[in-house]
This record gives C-alpha cells, sequence and structure tokens, in this order.
C-alpha cells in the first residue's frame, strides 16, 4: 500500500463547529509510503480519532478514508483484517497491552500471526530498550514507560507499509525516546515504510518529511 | 493460539461450566435412553419378533340401548366401510360375516336315539378365513348334505361345564363328527330339509358356520327380500401390534371381540411413556443449553475489552471466536461420549432383565441411539458456534 488519502475527512462530534484550522480535518491529505510525519496537536483536537479511523476501528466521520484510492468506507472484515496484518501497525496511546501477559507474550501473541520476526531479533530489542529482564514479568508490574517500550516492540513485529504512533514517548526519558526513535526508524526503512507519529508536545526528534497541526 | 487461550480463559467460571455439563449429560442421556428403550421393547410387541403372529380380528359396531328398542344408528357395514377398511395400511384381507336371514332349526340323534333339536343361525365368512381344513368344506346347489364348522369353545364348554355337573358323558371332536343333523329350514312360504354334520372346530371365528355359498343359496331361498348388510367383519392384519389399528378402530367406534390389540395399545403406550421422557430430555438438553450461553456470554462480556485488541491488532473474528468454540465443541463432544457410554451400562442393566423374562429376545444395536447423539451434538454444537461467532461480530462492529 502506498498511500493513505484524507478526503475532507472530520470527526463527527465536529460537525457542528464552523472554526476548523487543521492542516488535516476537512483537507486533502496524501500520506505516502517511505516519509515520515508528525501530527501536532493539542489534547482534545481528535489525534487519537485519526488513529482509529485509519486502523478501521472508529467510523464515525465525515469525508472518506482512502488507502491506494479504494474507499474504506466499503471495506469487508477481511480487507481490515488483513490490512492491520501486513500493511498498518498501530501503537495504540493506550498501549492496549495485556496485562496477565508477560511482555515476551504480548509480543509473541502478535508475532504468531504471521511470523514476522525471530525469536532473537525480538530479545534484541528488549535489550537494546533495556528491559531484557522483565521480558518474563507479566505487564501490570511493569512502569507505565516499560510497558510504552513493549507496546513499541509490539508495534514492529508485523510487515506494515504505514507505522501509527501515537504519542509514543510521553513517559520516556531522552536516551530511551532516542533509542526507541532508531529502533523504530531502522524498521521503518527496513520495510520501506511511512511513519506517522502523533504528539502533544513532547515529540521525537526525527527528520520529518512533514508536520501538520490538527 | 495457545497464548490468545491463556488470554482469554480468564473468567471462565468452573460452577457454570460443569453445571451446564452435567445438565447437559443428563439431558443427553435421557434422550438417548428413551430412544434406545423404546427400539429395544418393541420387538417384544412387534411382529418382527414372532410373538405375535399376524392375525384376525373380529369387529362389530357398538349395540347401544337405543339400538335394542330398534332407534339409533345402523350396525351394519356398508360397502363404502369395508372398502374404506380394505384400504387401511395395517389391513391384509377384509371378509364379511354373512348371516342365515330365515328361521333355522335343527335336529339330531346318533343312529336310533331319541332326537333332539334347537332353534339355531348359520353365518359364514370367506373361505380363506377359516382355520379348519377345507377339503370336506363344499356345497353345490343340488347338493343334500351341508357341512358345518362350530366354536371349539362349545364344545369345551359342553365337557367341561355342562358334562361335568351333570354326569353326562364327555365328547371328543370325532364322536361330534358322527353326529348327524337334519336341518331344517323355513321361509318365503318353504319349509325344506338337509342334512348337515359338524366337520370341524374353530378357535378362530366364535360362530356357527356354514359355507358361504350354502349361506348365499339359501338366503336367496328363503329370505330373497331381505338385507344382506354384513354386521360383523373378520380382518387379517400383518401386525396386531401396530397401534394405528387401534387408533382406527376407536375412531370409527367399533368393537373388537377380544382384545388381540393389547399389543397394539401397549406399543403406543410404549410410545406415549418413551415420548414424554425423550421431551423431558430435550427439555433438560435446551435447559442446559441455556446455561452454556449464558456462561459464553459472561465470559465474552468480561473479556470484551482484550478481544477487540485482539482484532485491533489483527486478530479475524474468526480467530478470537475459535477458543470458546472449541471449548464448546469440546464439551458437547465429552457429553456425547460419556451420555453413550452411560448408555451402554444402563442399557446392559435392563437388557438382563428382559433376557431373562423374554429369553428368545435378540439384542438390537444401538447405533441409532449414537446416531441421534451426533445429530444433537452437531445441532447444538453448530448453534454454539454460531452464537459465539455472532457475538464476536458485535465486538468487532463495536
Amino acid at each position: 500500500m502506498n498511500c493513505i488519502q484524507l478526503d475532507n475527512t472530520l470527526p463527527n462530534v465536529f460537525l457542528q463547529r464552523a472554526d476548523i484550522q487543521s492542516d488535516i480535518w476537512r483537507q486533502q491529505v496524501c500520506l505516502e509510503k517511505g516519509k515520515t510525519y508528525l501530527i501536532e496537536a493539542s489534547s482534545g483536537t481528535g489525534k487519537s480519532s485519526l488513529c482509529s479511523f485509519i486502523i478501521g476501528y472508529r467510523k464515525d466521520f465525515d469525508g472518506k478514508i482512502l488507502f491506494d484510492g479504494k474507499d474504506s468506507g466499503k471495506f469487508k472484515t477481511a480487507d481490515w483484517v488483513k490490512l492491520r496484518q501486513y500493511h498498518i501497525s498501530l501503537l495504540f496511546q493506550e498501549l492496549r497491552l495485556f496485562p496477565e501477559l508477560t511482555a515476551m507474550e504480548n509480543v509473541e501473541i502478535k508475532n504468531s500471526l504471521t511470523g514476522f520476526k525471530s525469536k532473537q531479533e525480538i530479545e534484541r530489542w528488549f535489550e537494546a530498550l533495556g528491559i531484557a529482564d522483565k521480558m518474563s514479568s507479566p505487564v501490570r508490574l511493569m512502569s507505565f514507560g516499560q510497558q510504552q517500550r513493549v507496546a513499541m516492540i509490539r508495534a514492529l513485529v508485523q510487515p506494515f507499509d504505514f507505522l501509527l504512533a501515537d504519542e509514543p514517548i510521553s513517559h520516556l526519558d531522552e536516551t530511551n525516546s532516542q533509542i526507541m526513535a532508531d529502533i523504530m526508524m531502522e524498521e521503518a526503512h527496513r520495510q520501506g515504510a511511512a511513519v506517522i507519529i502523533t504528539s502533544i508536545g513532547k515529540h521525537m526528534q526525527l527528520p520529518y518529511d512533514k508536520v501538520f497541526g490538527l | 493460539m495457545k497464548l490468545v487461550w491463556k488470554l482469554l480463559r480468564r473468567h471462565i467460571s468452573l460452577p457454570q461450566f460443569a453445571g451446564f455439563f452435567f445438565a447437559n449429560l443428563l439431558g443427553m442421556l435421557i434422550v438417548l435412553l428413551s430412544l434406545q428403550f423404546y427400539r429395544d421393547v418393541k420387538p417384544i410387541f412387534s411382529e418382527d419378533d414372532g410373538f405375535i403372529r399376524p392375525d384376525f380380528l373380529i369387529l362389530s359396531k357398538r349395540i347401544s340401548t337405543l339400538n335394542t328398542i330398534g332407534l339409533g344408528s345402523v350396525n351394519t357395514f356398508s360397502d363404502r366401510e369395508i372398502d374404506e377398511l380394505k384400504s387401511q395400511p395395517f389391513a391384509k384381507n377384509v371378509g364379511a360375516f354373512t348371516a342365515s336371514q330365515y328361521k333355522v332349526s335343527c335336529s339330531m340323534g346318533i343312529e336310533g336315539v331319541a332326537q333332539i333339536g334347537t332353534e339355531m343361525f348359520f353365518e359364514s365368512v370367506p373361505d380363506a378365513f377359516v382355520d379348519v381344513d377345507l377339503k370336506k368344506w363344499h356345497f353345490s346347489e343340488g347338493d343334500d348334505f351341508v357341512p358345518i364348522i362350530v366354536p371349539k369353545t362349545y364344545l369345551a364348554i359342553y365337557n367341561f361345564g355342562f358334562a361335568q355337573s351333570q354326569n353326562l358323558p364327555k365328547i371328543s371332536e370325532g364322536v361330534v363328527g358322527m353326529v348327524e343333523m337334519t336341518i331344517s329350514m323355513r321361509g318365503n312360504g318353504l319349509n325344506e330339509y338337509i342334512k348337515g354334520r359338524v366337520i370341524g372346530f374353530s378357535t378362530r371365528l366364535n360362530t356357527i358356520l356354514a359355507p358361504e355359498n350354502f349361506i348365499r343359496w339359501s338366503n336367496e331361498r328363503y329370505a330373497p327380500d331381505s338385507d344382506k348388510e354384513p354386521s360383523r367383519i373378520i380382518l387379517e392384519v400383518n401386525n396386531p401390534a401396530d397401534d394405528a389399528i387401534v387408533n382406527y378402530i376407536n375412531d370409527k367406534g367399533y368393537e373388537m371381540e377380544d382384545d388381540k390389540l393389547d399389543a397394539g395399545r401397549m406399543t403406543f403406550f410404549l410410545r406415549l411413556v418413551s415420548g414424554i421422557v425423550m421431551l423431558v430430555g430435550l427439555l433438560i438438553s435446551l435447559l442446559s443449553f441455556y446455561i452454556l450461553m449464558l456462561s459464553i456470554y459472561l465470559l465474552v462480556e468480561k473479556n470484551t475489552e482484550k478481544m477487540r485488541t485482539l482484532l485491533l491488532i489483527g486478530y479475524s473474528p474468526a480467530k478470537v471466536a475459535m477458543p470458546y468454540q472449541l471449548l464448546t465443541i469440546g464439551m458437547n463432544a465429552a457429553v456425547l461420549i460419556l451420555a453413550i457410554c452411560g448408555l451402554v451400562i444402563v442399557r446392559s442393566l435392563y437388557m438382563q432383565k428382559l433376557l431373562t423374562v423374554f429369553p428368545q429376545m435378540q439384542c438390537g444395536s444401538i447405533l441409532s441411539a449414537i446416531l441421534l447423539g451426533l445429530v444433537l451434538f452437531v445441532i447444538v454444537s453448530l448453534v454454539n458456534v454460531i452464537i459465539i461467532r455472532h457475538r464476536i461480530n458485535q465486538i468487532w462492529k463495536n
């Protein structure tokens, strides 16, 4: 998949508002494979909603979202499943990890869908992010920052054309943010994928191709 | 899959599932047992086993008080009624009793001994229904001799009732056959005589029989204007245990001479009881199914967020539904297997008892019960699978 096109898209909750000033809402936007984007926004401007619309979790928006020109409104269940397995990976703001599983199991449960990464590759990421000792710990016993890193690894263990990271470093220090950014960009480059990062202030220092104000 | 199961097995309530399991087991066992018992016991009453052979039934219409005083409906069978009876699937052969419509009296004596006489009557049935050697059973117009058949019970009544109490000699069938009777027939202005002799004794027909062509000839000669509709019917059936016969006869308001249809009534009763028991079993199964569905719904409710996350990270609804689907199918299969084991055990217990009473009984197979169990298993599992998938689809759509 090469392009995510937002065609006059607007969340239904904003339909009554006339004063929409946004680089995304009610605009023609094309997000291209291979590029790096930053979407900056203040709270409540629909940043997570945008991620939910793109991943097909929510459909309460006006306008269209097209994948390579195909209207997502006409997608069937199987199309969305394929999209989530092979084309778009989302790092959720609320992480959506399974607290009763260990850190490794949380990654494995995703990796087992496609068998995309070997166990060694995954373990290397755990080490690089400084949580190798937590691999067998239940996620619920980890700090939010540690959980954020597990969620990042989980987002990377699948083939993707677009990686959406919804506030990926909100609870990380500078060093860990940089390590995470490096790992993320390395994997994105390997796959030739686009990276779309949302942020409400603190964001990864990356060579962005374009910065949108939501 | 292992991880998904680890995730989704949380919140499984063992007491709820055990409740379902045992209730369903009980229901299934009752359903299978009722069918098996019906199939095992039915041959005892039916023809296949030969305990009760094809048989003859004698039907008449009910005589009410109104009939006695000359009112009420006719108690003879019309041609239409006979044809209808003939067309019933259980009827193999139907014959009408024809009665003599003129006055008959008979006097007898063994050569030289004083004669005794009595008023009497004749009836005839088609020859196929006569259970006596037919060699001497013929009459043609102009013959001066008519063969007669009397019920075996008459001789028994005389020998063991009358003769015993009156100190009279007992008579054998052979002796009766030697007695020559003079039969007087009066009617239509004629009074004629014919010789007669008892040529046999019938256990089937409780009447004084003369050949059918004799009755036809004599009725035309002595009572040409009389009503010829029969008041009794003889019916040959393939299987007297067939409860359709009892139902038909009851519906029509006919009466039967004896209780040969007890087997039919028993079969009907057996089917009724088995049916009720099976219904109870099905009801228990249905309730257990309801418990299972409630448990699954609760489980899905408690695990909704996890399932939603699985869907969002790329799991298909089919994959998310599979653990619970396999769980229910597994439980249903375990119920089926245990129910069949239970069936085999219980059956061996009652078959021992049945075989002591009916040693010639053949042990049938439990194939049909297993088949029924399989059908129930497939239906219940299919409904489970569909409902679970439906619930996951609802989560997919939010």
